[in-house]
């Protein structure tokens, strides 16, 4: 009898699992395919729009060199990979900063401080956009990459939410007995805190580091005009909004995409584990 | 090395709680003090205010000879071992133990030296190149007492260091702390919920409760003599039974009743001599205790001062060497009380639950407090003498002797009950007695003295040799009940006055190359009365420390001053006398100050009006909305 | 929380905190008014006390401390705290000569915003008129703004440095130490440490987010638009025009489909983040549970596919779409070619049709993210959760209901709340994907996809239209702001009231 049950128990099993694994090959595959078309697509002979099957009449690899010499993508990669680098040392650095004093420090102005930024973070920070516009113009900062990074890095106090929840979880017991120990609170940041932050750090370069590569709004904006200063991303949307080039262009935007996911893709997959515990811990602490 | 003091230290928080109040102890160097109590009864907090972590709110903390109030941690000169050890993780045992070394810039080969010899004292040699993760729980603990002890600090702190061990690693790491402070032989402040840690551990301990000093007391004497209910119930395992009762005077015996008993405990009164007489009425309420190891079952046998009353038995807990029987009284006709006791047994009789026993109490070790303060009835320090007496034309009368009564206090013939503070009892009177014992408490001495066969308490703070005494009463402290009325009552202590904290400018003549000139200064005070007292610099630092430069002059405060140290003055607080109160060996003027009456000691007859003016050097400052001391 | 409740059933729960929570709102509403006067009184008490305490200081200060009441900083050098001191004493310098040089020149055209932009001029060497240009409203505007910021920051430094030396003053007089430049310099890394640390990032959220906000917010009651374009000609205040335009109450015929516009949109963004946030919390929940169920083997590789999509530029994925989907793009024409279909499938030019493909193709974005924050809660979930559970003798769809969902929504409601909000404000999804097309011709500037946040990008990028733009910004910023705010609040009292475990 009660083999008979252990059977159908485990056959049951089975079966569930047989479905799960469906279920998810299905998945994976809905995930996939599309950017397995991209890579397939640019590696296709047809000038793009036109093709209508999945896989290309003519392999080629001209997509590639026509990225890298008929077009600015080379120079925009750059300026793109520039302001990455820049804006991720700056807001690490500024993150740091801020969600230790908020989490650390005591001062009369720390709770209204940290509501005044809640709120700010509820305005569209698209209608400050032409206000910061007019101001870099003054300062001839527009179609100026500086002035890209200036706007990128200048609010990013406000993203200290994730890491002071980190902070909020290293004991406070740990700052109390360095300070009797006879660290100042500079010291507390410097030789316990900091090095106790590793996964938030690498979160919050990470997350620095990526997002130029993919904002367009603030970016289109200021470099408006200028093709020379465009970052990857509004370099990009140029040739799909011009339906001349976009339909030349397909091809030719399968590969760029290619070349600009594959860095930052593998930067991603390595550093997986931080901005999972990242995402995952900061979101939930509320 | 060092003693540590804490003078009148208050903690209270923002929204007005108290989180400690008016704590006062002197730690004298190399103690072990033990800071015990429940959770949120203060302990920690006042551990932490003396490591620095938590601002003081008033009061006074020194280390050694230095006020340290204001001073950071590291400036103080201690170190702290936490409950959950703070030990940093991404240091190795070596660098979390240099870690203050190094912040102290020492030289390399120091620093090293040093960790190795703390090291080896906590025998840690081996784990110096792990992380904190890899180690056990005691092995941390070890090497947070290893951090603490390698900058050799003034004081040592320990925030409940064995909480988070198991009981067996409890009882070993316990043993080496208490070797840990014999070998360094520094002032160790140690805290926990634990009684039996503080009791094993410390040299004196503090016990808490909800912000206030319940006791403080060596292990043996908290043991011995609770001051109150909760001391009773929280030192000691298992917990002390407490039953609710009545204690009646009967001649030279006083019948302890319980609520939940139908027997009639007679004992001696001889043991209650302590005791005030108005709780030996019958009717006032008190709490009897029993510690388990007091009681015992009848049937082994009785020993002296043994009372036998039945019981049923409920349960019964199994030790091994001993055994606690959980019982019941019976009878009584107070239902609802509590009736369980406890008995330790370690003789192995057989008993099960639901049998009768009989249970033979010591009585001789009983615990009695008063049900509504919960303090001791039998202090160790009796405050009070209870006596009769008679008043008879201008003579008071009592236990066969008669004293004359001085002119300043005004009475009718009565007979009534005296009620006599132990520190009125002076040595240069008329009165013989004969000293019956005189032992030290804490630093005074309590002489039991006999009075034609009436006992009599007296304080001195001196040891008084000999046989007899020649004893007189100070007046001006006695009470005297007759009829419910108060006939005589004594005179305050301390004259209060409110007051605030002000700043001034004057014109002052200084000396300057020899030439005096006037120059303007600026002066703190006390406005009183809408009289000026200059304040000593060190009375207005502590102003300034307690309240902040803000709110120091507008805060309510009140100014005490004793009724020997309020002198009559050419300039001072308009007042008018009203009579002269001459206590024999020293007269006083009864003064009234805008409707409240203050005492002044004068040698001179004054009448009328006069200004009376307060020692500044000898005034004790409080604020007035929350009672706190600040000086 | 009282037996009562505790015995109901667990629909009776639901409707008693219903019930109980519009029964609360009145009284919530009206606490929230009635302290209103309360805090007024404190602000008012608070700004009451600034002028005591300067009060106080003119009165009892010394002629040191009464000296930097007009030379800031001085009472401190007197007092040999320099640093402080000479800081107050440069930034003194430096606000007079930036009022007298360039502050007053705007802030006194602020009431105007400028008269004369232009004029032509007859250029003799070139035989040709050109422009002379004077006043620039926008600058005018911005700059006086500035000035006003720098203002009301000097007022604050000034009263600070009052209050300073009146502080050490009373220091002196109380014979207690002050801090040497040692000690004082060394409190920046410890007691105002918290000075050191934030005053760079205040100084950037001022100048580039609270700055650019008051700007827009002016900017809302003046007629900047194509026509009023600096600096060829000005711009002026019209009041609320653009508030009653934007309402529907204007003259012209445009304000009408201006309103109906603002309507629609602002229903469709709405719309929008409930589904789009909804439709990636659950069906990324299922996923991570599909991934963790025991006995799946293979967990990291399937995680890492759907984490591999999170890791391509969101602006890749999402381009890449538009050109897939497009009329012409790769899927209609491998359809057709495939003669699945007769004619191309209108992802994105039918209006409905769009806004599916929008939700849509926002699930494939953003399902492998949710599902990560899933995972990572699911792992933590307490075994013994579950393992009590089975001993109580629940089925596991039963356990799913009474401890994986519950658990998930308490700890991932924060979460919630941010998506949501991060949902209104979704600039990159539309506006890369469909960039608000397609359009009506019943809607002005804006398309059947358009959110409030891309038809504002479009307002101000291509057609110049400032003024009703910051209108939009600011009603944006309000919807937003109340419905975080409701939100947030709720999630607080669930969290208070029942939580997990």
């Amino acid at each position: 009898m009660a083999n008979v049950k252990f059977r159908s128990k485990k056959r049951k099993e089975r079966a569930s699992n047989i479905i799960v694994y469906s279920i998810l090959i299905l998945i994976s595959a809905v995930w996939l395919i599309p950017f397995l078309i991209l890579i397939i697509q640019s590696f296709s002979g047809g000038s793009g729009m036109a093709s209508n099957t999945i896989f290309p009449r003519r392999w080629t690899f001209n997509n590639y060199v026509r990225l890298f010499t008929e077009t600015k993508f080379l120079i925009w990669y750059g300026n793109t990979m520039l302001v990455s680098v820049v804006v991720t040392i700056v807001q690490t650095v500024i993150v740091l900063m801020t969600s230790y004093a908020l989490s650390r420090l005591r001062f009369k102005m720390r709770k209204p401080l940290m509501n005044i930024m809640l709120i700010l973070g509820m305005f569209p920070g698209f209608l400050s956009m032409t206000a910061v516009y007019f101001v870099l113009k003054e300062i001839n900062l527009t179609q100026n990459l500086f002035g890209l990074i200036l706007v990128y890095s200048a609010s990013s106090a406000m993203q200290y939410y994730i890491c002071k929840g980190f902070f909020d979880t290293i004991p406070k017991s740990l700052d109390e007995a360095a300070r009797i120990d006879g660290a100042s609170r500079h010291t507390v940041l410097v030789k316990i805190i900091l090095p106790l932050a590793k996964p938030i750090i690498i979160y919050t370069i990470l997350t620095a580091f990526i997002a130029p590569w993919g904002e367009y709004m603030f970016s289109s904006f200021i470099m408006l005009g200028d093709s020379d200063k465009y970052t990857v991303a509004v370099g990009m949307k140029s040739w799909i909004d011009n339906s001349v080039l976009a339909s030349d262009y397909f091809t030719v935007f399968c590969a760029a995409a290619v070349v600009v996911s594959i860095p930052i893709t593998a930067l991603f997959i390595w550093l997986q584990r931080y901005y999972v515990e990242g995402i995952t811990g900061g979101s939930v602490k509320g | 090395m060092a003693d540590v003091s804490l003078k009148h230290i208050y903690k209270v928080y923002s929204n007005g709680t108290k989180a400690v109040n008016d704590f006062n102890m002197e730690i004298a160097d190399k103690e072990f003090i033990v800071f015990v109590g429940p959770s949120g009864c203060g302990k920690s907090t006042t551990l932490r205010m003396i490591a620095g972590l938590e601002d003081i709110s008033a009061g006074e903390l020194k280390i050694g000879d230095i006020v340290v109030n204001d001073m950071e941690p590291k400036d103080r000169d201690i170190a702290m071992v936490f409950q959950n050890y703070a030990l940093y993780p991404h240091m190795t045992v070596y660098e979390n133990i240099a870690f203050g070394l190094r912040l102290r810039k020492l030289s390399k080969d120091e620093i090293h030296n040093k960790v190795i010899e703390a090291a080896e004292i906590l025998g840690i040699t081996d784990y110096l190149g792990k992380k904190p993760k890899e180690m056990s729980g005691g092995q941390r603990q070890r090497v947070a007492l290893g951090r603490a002890i390698v900058r050799e600090p003034k004081v040592m702190l320990l925030d409940e260091p064995l909480s988070n061990l198991d009981a067996k690693l409890r009882t070993q790491m316990r043993a080496e702390i208490a070797k840990l402070h014999k070998k360094l032989g520094t002032t160790f402040i140690y805290v926990t919920h634990d009684q039996v840690e503080a009791m094993t551990m410390g040299t004196r301990i503090v016990v808490m409760k909800d912000g206030y000093v319940q006791q403080i007391d060596t292990p043996k004497n908290l043991y011995n003599y609770p001051a109150n209910k909760f001391v009773a119930g929280f030192i000691g395992t298992p917990q002390m039974s407490f039953f609710e009762g009545t204690l009646k005077k009967d001649g030279e015996n006083v019948i302890i009743k319980l609520d939940c008993s139908d027997a009639d405990i007679k004992v001696p009164y001889s043991m209650l001599y302590k005791a005030k007489s108005s709780i030996l009425d019958g009717k006032a309420k008190v709490y009897i205790g029993f510690r388990a190891e007091d009681v015992s079952l009848a049937e082994n046998g009785l020993r002296n001062n043994r009372v036998v009353i039945d019981a049923v038995v409920s349960h019964r807990e199994e030790l091994g060497n001993e055994t606690l029987i959980y019982a019941d009284l019976l009878g009584g006709h107070d239902e609802t009380g509590n009736s369980r006791i406890i008995i330790k047994d370690n003789c192995g009789n057989e008993i099960n639950a639901g049998d009768n026993i009989k249970v033979a109490l010591d009585i001789s070790k009983a615990h009695l407090f008063d049900k509504e303060t919960e303090q001791s009835v039998l202090p160790r320090v009796p405050e009070y003498n209870y006596l009769d007496c008679q008043i008879n034309d201008g003579k008071l009368k009592f236990f066969g002797t008669e004293l004359e009564i001085p002119s300043a206090i005004n009475c009718v013939n009565v007979n009534g009950e005296m009620l006599l503070p132990s520190n009125a009892l002076t040595f240069n009177g008329k009165i013989k007695a004969e000293i019956v014992s005189c032992e030290e408490i804490n630093g005074i001495y309590l002489l039991a003295l006999a009075v034609n066969g009436n006992r009599l308490f007296a304080l001195s703070h001196e040891k008084i040799n000999g046989k007899t005494v020649n004893i007189g009463i100070d007046f001006k402290k006695l009470t005297v009940f007759a009829e419910g009325k108060k006939v005589i009552s004594p005179i305050p202590e301390v004259n209060s006055f409110d007051c605030s904290f002000i700043k001034r400018k004057t014109l002052r003549k200084i000396e300057q190359n020899g030439k005096v000139i006037n120059k303007k200064v600026i002066e703190f005070g006390f406005l009183t009365e809408n009289v000026f007292f200059r304040a000593s610099d060190d009375a207005s630092q502590k102003i300034f420390s307690a309240f902040g430069l803000k709110k120091a002059f507008s805060s309510q405060l009140k100014m005490e001053c004793g009724i020997f140290d309020t002198v009559v003055s050419e300039a001072g607080i308009p007042a008018k006398v009203e009579s002269i109160l001459d206590y024999g060996e020293s007269k006083f003027l009864k003064c009234t100050v805008n409707n409240s009456t203050v005492y002044v000691k004068t040698d001179i007859e004054y009448a009328g009006d006069i200004f009376i003016a307060p020692d500044m050097e000898k005034i004790g400052i409080f604020e007035k909305e929350k009672e706190i001391k600040i000086i | 929380m009282d037996l009562e409740y505790l015995k109901m059933s667990p629909l009776e729960k639901f409707w008693f905190n219903f019930k109980n929570f519009f029964k609360r709102l009145p009284a919530a509403f009206s606490a929230f008014f009635k302290g209103i006067p309360k805090k007024l009184y404190k602000l008012w008490l608070g700004f009451f006390g600034i002028f005591i305490n300067i009060g106080k200081a003119a009165k009892d200060g010394d002629w040191k401390t009464r000296l930097s009441f007009g030379a800031m900083g001085f009472g401190l050098i007197a007092r040999k705290q320099y640093l402080r001191g000479i800081f107050y004493l440069v930034f003194e310098i430096c606000f007079v000569l930036y009022m007298v040089f360039f502050g007053w020149k705007y802030l006194s055209k602020m009431g105007s915003l400028g008269e004369v932009a232009r004029v032509e001029v007859w250029d003799e060497d070139l035989g040709i008129f050109t422009y002379k240009y004077y006043d620039n409203s926008l600058l005018i505007l911005l700059y006086s703004l500035l000035t006003l910021f720098i203002m009301v920051g000097f007022v604050f430094v000034w009263y600070q440095n009052v209050k300073g030396s009146y502080l050490t003053q009373q220091f002196e007089e109380a014979k207690l130490k002050l801090p040497d430049i040692k000690a004082e310099l060394r409190s920046y890394a410890n007691e105002n440490y918290h000075k050191s640390l934030l005053s760079i990032p205040l100084l950037g959220l001022i100048v580039f987010t609270i700055l650019p906000i008051f700007f827009m917010i002016f900017i809302a009651f003046t007629n900047f638009d194509k026509v009023h374009y600096p600096p060829k000609e000005l711009f002026q205040w019209v009041g609320m025009d653009n508030f009653v335009n934007v309402l529907g109450g204007g003259i012209s015929a445009n304000s009408k489909v201006f309103a109906y516009t603002f309507g629609e949109v602002l229903l469709w963004t709405i719309v929008w983040a409930v589904l789009a946030t909804f439709t990636n919390y659950i069906l990324g929940m299922v996923v991570a549970i599909l991934i963790n169920k025991k006995g799946v083997r293979g967990k990291k590789v399937f995680r890492t596919i759907l984490v591999m999509t999170i890791a391509v530029p969101q602006f890749v994925s999402l381009m890449f779409m538009s050109q897939l989907l497009s009329e012409q793009g790769l899927l209609n024409n491998i359809l057709l070619n495939w003669g699945w279909i007769s004619k191309p499938i209108p992802f994105l030019t039918d209006g409905t049709a769009a806004k599916i493909t929008v939700v849509v193709v926002n699930m494939w974005i953003g399902i492998p993210y949710s599902m990560l924050i899933c995972t990572g809660i699911l792992m933590n979930i307490p075994e013994d959760l579950y393992e009590s559970a089975r001993m109580d003798g629940a089925s596991p769809v039963r356990a799913y209901m009474k401890i994986t969902l519950p658990y998930m929504l308490h700890i991932t409601t924060p979460y919630l709340i941010t998506q949501f909000i991060g949902n209104l404000n979704n600039f990159n999804v539309i506006f890369l994907l469909t960039g608000g097309n397609p359009s009506s011709l019943d809607m002005q500037f804006a398309g059947k996809t358009d959110l409030l946040i891309t038809w504002l990008y479009k307002l101000t990028v291509s057609e110049s239209q400032y003024g009703l733009a910051s209108v939009i910004g600011i009603f944006t910023f309000i919807i937003v702001a109340v419905l975080s705010l409701i939100l947030y609040n709720r999630s607080k009292s669930v969290k208070n009231e029942e939580d997990f475990m």
